[in-house]
């Protein structure tokens, strides 16, 4: 029998050690992320000039920006987001929302959504690269987009699924109690409940698609100069990076920091947008 | 328990001991439930369950958890439809006709019989719109029109003093009793026939229930009401009719006077004394 005494000090100590590992484990991992972006941010920031977002991106040896891939991507994440995110919701409500009575097929889209998450980009790209650009012969900013688009979708069906099964049982019966119909209660009722969710879940398909280089490779592949053909080879800032920072020469390996600092800012903004706003509306509703 | 217990039918009232509102004479049944069997999958839980609920009072159902009495109340609206595995045999009639047959719509049926739940569930919308949501949709009204019956709803339900000056801000922000009022609100901006409440004032504090009870012995004037409730006190206080249930059976159901009074059956009795286990 150990004194009390002797217990409390044991225990301490435990607690002392266990919080020890857990603050190490966590400043090791952190500590990567931090190195990263401190690199990325002094190396672009160096980089940076206005004439990124100005002029387009120059041939080996002369000077330029990268307006032209910024523009690009812009382009085709957005379209990107426009095509994943109303299929994402629309599959989301459905498992939520209506599967009720088929378990089996709603588990079974669940496991295959969940693969289609975890896919490797590359391999979308690989896919959409066989169904579009093999068929219609050419690289194309559309099949970019499309690719892009296979990545947002099982994000926002997660999210979506996720989020509306998050709402209150009772708030569905109260509704339908009222005499409405499933999908009005569905639109009206539900989505608003669960909007912070679905906006963060697309919020995060953006963020991740703005970064990915793998899946615009075989689609959209990339162009040096201006394009206002969405229907061909299209400049990517992802892309731009990849190639500069591969090449020998010193001014492309400037852009490709300043095209990474770029690139690092605008998905750090969208996801702490993402969290901030879906922390908020928390917040509020708890209030 | 044998399970064909007859069913005692006291509708009879009129007492000194009554509450107000109960009136002499046997009163018109709204909804007659007639031999109801309700099975969650595998389990029964409503066992062939006769009760006549009159018109225009105050019934109550009372029971231990897991009687049943939830169950029952579910029916009367067949909000218990929204899930998967669950049936219900047997007959309800509301005026008349059979809830259960499924030409029976369920929006229409939802329009007649309103229901409040033990927690409020307010919608994330504006304290207006919450009690606009439901006539936007069954009704086309202007926009005058729509103010005037929100207004009156809100009225009814004892909440416009303290809400008409903040109707357009969320409704997540009223307390929980002003919350529940809210969702009285709503239901009875559709003007049903038949108002359902799920233990209402479980989750309220003791001002809070005061009111709301308060709100359903005006409210009766008007509307069929049938409350599930675990407080026998509120049973015996609001109600003029009384239903006690046990384990998916109906055991006894009269005159709430009565049924607290004079119990016919000896279960009634030893749960409304507490003697019950």
């Amino acid at each position: 029998m150990q004194s009390p005494r002797g217990l409390i000090l044991r225990r301490r100590a435990s607690n002392l050690v266990s919080k020890a590992l857990g603050v190490a484990a966590t400043l090791f991992g952190l500590s990567w992320l931090f190195w990263i972006l401190v690199v990325t941010l002094i190396n672009g920031a160096r980089a940076l000039s206005p004439r990124i977002f100005t002029e387009i991106t120059p041939p080996p040896g002369a000077d330029g920006g990268l307006a032209n891939a910024l523009v690009g991507s812009a382009v085709m994440s957005v379209l990107g987001v426009l095509i994943g995110a109303p299929l994402g919701i629309a599959a989301g409500t459905y498992l939520a929302e209506f599967a009720e009575r088929r378990p089996v097929w709603r588990e079974t889209i669940r496991f295959v959504n969940d693969i289609l998450l975890s896919a490797p980009s590359i391999v979308l790209g690989l896919f959409v690269y066989t169904i579009v650009v093999r068929q219609i012969g050419h690289f194309s900013g559309l099949a970019g987009a499309l690719a892009l688009g296979l990545i947002v979708l099982p994000v926002v069906v997660r999210t979506t699924d996720e989020t509306l099964r998050l709402v209150p049982n009772m708030m569905r019966e109260a509704a339908l109690s009222l005499g409405i119909p499933r999908w009005k209660v569905t639109v009206q009722v539900l989505y608003r409940a669960a909007l912070p969710g679905i906006l963060t879940g697309v919020l995060l398909g953006l963020a991740r698609i703005t970064g990915e280089t793998a899946p615009l490779l075989f689609t959209a592949l990339n162009n040096q100069f201006w394009s206002s053909n969405l229907n061909g080879p299209t400049a990517s800032v992802p892309v731009v990076i990849f190639q500069f920072a591969m090449s020998p020469y010193d001014a492309w390996h400037s852009l490709a920091w300043a095209g990474a600092f770029v690139v690092t800012m605008v998905v750090l903004a969208l996801s702490v947008g993402a969290r901030a706003f879906l922390l908020k509306n928390r917040m509020d509703s708890n209030a | 328990m044998p399970s064909d217990t007859p069913l005692i039918h006291t509708v009879t009232g009129a007492n000194g001991a009554d509450p107000p509102g109960v009136t002499a004479g046997p009163a018109r049944s709204k909804i007659q439930v007639k031999a109801l069997d309700f099975f969650y999958g595998g389990y029964h839980a409503l066992k062939s369950v006769n009760l006549d609920i009159p018109e225009q009072q105050i019934t109550a159902i009372i029971g231990p958890s897991g009687c049943g009495k939830s169950t029952l109340l579910r029916v009367f609206n067949r909000i218990y439809s929204v899930y998967a595995g669950l049936e219900a045999t047997g007959q309800v009639l509301l005026d008349g006709e059979n809830i259960l047959d499924p030409r029976y719509s369920l929006n229409r049926l939802r329009t007649r019989v309103g229901m409040v739940f033990q927690k409020a569930v307010p919608f994330p919308l504006s304290i207006f719109e919450n009690v606009a949501f439901g006539l936007r949709h069954h009704v086309r009204l202007s926009r005058g029109e729509m103010e005037d019956r929100v207004e009156k709803a809100l009225r009814e339900a004892a909440l416009w003093d303290e809400v008409k000056d903040k109707l357009h801000t969320s409704a997540l922000g009223l307390s929980g009793g002003q919350q529940q009022r809210l969702c009285i609100a709503r239901a009875v901006a559709l003007r049903p026939q038949v108002l359902l409440l799920d233990e209402p004032t479980s989750a309220l504090d003791p001002i809070a229930t005061g009111r709301v009870e308060q709100l359903l012995s005006d409210l009766q004037r008007e509307y069929t009401i049938v409350i599930v409730t675990h407080n026998m006190q509120q049973a015996a206080r609001v109600s003029a009719f009384t239903a006690y249930m046990y384990l998916g059976e109906m055991v006894e159901f009269g005159s709430t006077a009565e049924l607290f009074t004079r119990p016919q059956r000896r279960q009634t009795e030893d749960y409304i004394t507490g003697r019950f286990g």
